[in-house]
């Protein structure tokens, strides 16, 4: 990985998005990645929840990293993105209803995606607020570019549909086993068997 | 001033709770009354659902809501309505799902032999599987389904009949706990209203 790397604002869009993607790099955050991606609409509501408790709690935590004593820095941590969470709780309850009902309990689980807290410590503790506004978005992005293409394919082949609309012709036999968390699996192991085979490449020929 | 001290570490501590949970606070208190409203009309907008009567947005529910009438009959209340010369009867159902309670709205025409329509208020249902009760092309299964027997039976796959409404593949939990909810639901039904101008 490239934890040496100067700390510039293309290096870390290249490195969130592609050297080391939160999802098939690290492997962090796989449980929402299995449990939301049967369905496009909501892996993208999810996502850009995602997208704002990473980008929000980064800035939040950079900014008071020098006042935070070091015995309860993750306890911090862990109350800024939870304070997070529970304001797209509440916007989405009292402004868009219907989302929320869709998302039901995904929305809180927010809190313990790996990806935030991995942010929050290995990046913001250390950077700027601008900086770590920009990992978040961009290590976010990371996430729900992943989290897409495998809830493209899953939704596809469980409901034979594409956000909501129906593309498959009418023979189409759903498969049910890609609408159950597990087959998210699948694609997970395809999509990081496909990065890694390239990425030697690029190392080989460089 | 030693930011590592035991002092200093619970002072910090405290105030950073006490900052974040104050907004919160702030905030829910804010949106309570917006979330309220959202439910009073989602419950209306379901009872609208369940006996067929369609509208545009929030404002007409408000209104097309005044002309149901609503009974309170041995402490659960029902909804009536006139429909093509037919009264509709509706009611909340409440009962366990695979997760959760599974909340929502029964219709029945006057006889109590035919289901009007059904619609779901919430549900803790696994999105994608069990969540799919609240899909359009599964609740109007229910739309006019007779229900000679006065029970519904939850099939799967192939095509249905009388009494019978096809069950969610991959969602066995949900189809059997649906069954047995509305099934409950057509029984408190028949207590409430057996014997009135059937």
């Amino acid at each position: 990985m490239s934890d040496t790397a100067p700390k510039t604002v293309g290096g870390i869009l290249t490195d969130n998005l592609w050297h080391s993607n939160p999802i098939f790099m690290q492997v962090l955050g796989i449980c929402s990645a299995l449990a939301v991606t049967n369905l496009l609409t909501n892996t993208f509501i999810m996502s850009v929840g995602v997208i704002f408790t990473t980008m929000m709690s980064n800035f939040t935590v950079s900014i008071i990293k020098g006042l935070i004593p070091r015995k309860v820095r993750m306890m911090v941590q862990v109350l800024i993105i939870a304070f997070y969470v529970i304001i797209v709780d509440i916007v989405l309850r009292a402004y868009m209803p219907d989302i929320h009902e869709a998302l039901g309990p995904y929305v809180g689980l927010i809190i313990t995606n790996c990806i935030i807290m991995g942010r929050a410590e290995a990046f913001a503790q250390s950077n700027g607020p601008g900086l770590s506004l920009w990992d978040g978005i961009t290590s976010a992005s990371g996430y729900m570019g992943v989290l897409l293409v495998i809830a493209f394919f899953r939704e596809i082949l469980a409901f034979g549909s594409l956000f909501g609309f129906r593309i498959m012709p009418n023979w189409f036999e759903p498969w049910i086993i890609m609408a159950m968390p597990p087959s998210a699996f699948f694609f997970l192991g395809i999509i990081i068997w496909i990065g890694k085979t390239i990425m030697n490449h690029e190392e080989a020929a460089a | 001033m030693n930011k590592q001290s035991l002092v200093y570490t619970i002072v910090f501590t405290f105030a950073v709770c006490f900052v974040f949970v104050a907004i919160l606070a702030v905030a829910n208190d804010l949106t309570a009354e917006q979330v309220r409203q959202n439910q009073i009309v989602a419950q209306q907008r379901a009872v609208l659902n369940a006996m067929g009567i369609s509208y545009q947005s929030d404002e007409e529910v408000l209104s097309l809501f005044e002309d149901v009438e609503q009974e309170e009959i041995d402490g659960t209340i029902v909804y009536i309505t006139e429909k093509d010369g037919n009264r509709i009867y509706a009611m909340s159902f409440r009962g366990g799902g695979v997760w959760g309670p599974i909340v929502g709205i029964l219709a029945m025409d006057s006889s109590l032999e035919n289901i009007f329509g059904i619609e779901i208020i919430s549900h803790e249902e696994t999105p994608g599987l069990g969540g799919r009760i609240t899909e359009e092309q599964w609740k109007e299964q229910f739309r006019d389904r007779p229900v000679p027997d006065g029970s519904i039976d939850v099939v799967r796959g192939g095509s249905t009949g009388d009494g019978q409404v096809a069950a969610i593949s991959g969602a066995t939990g949900t189809s059997n706990s649906m069954e047995r909810i509305l099934n409950n639901a057509m029984e408190r039904f028949r207590e409430l209203l057996g014997g009135r101008d059937a």
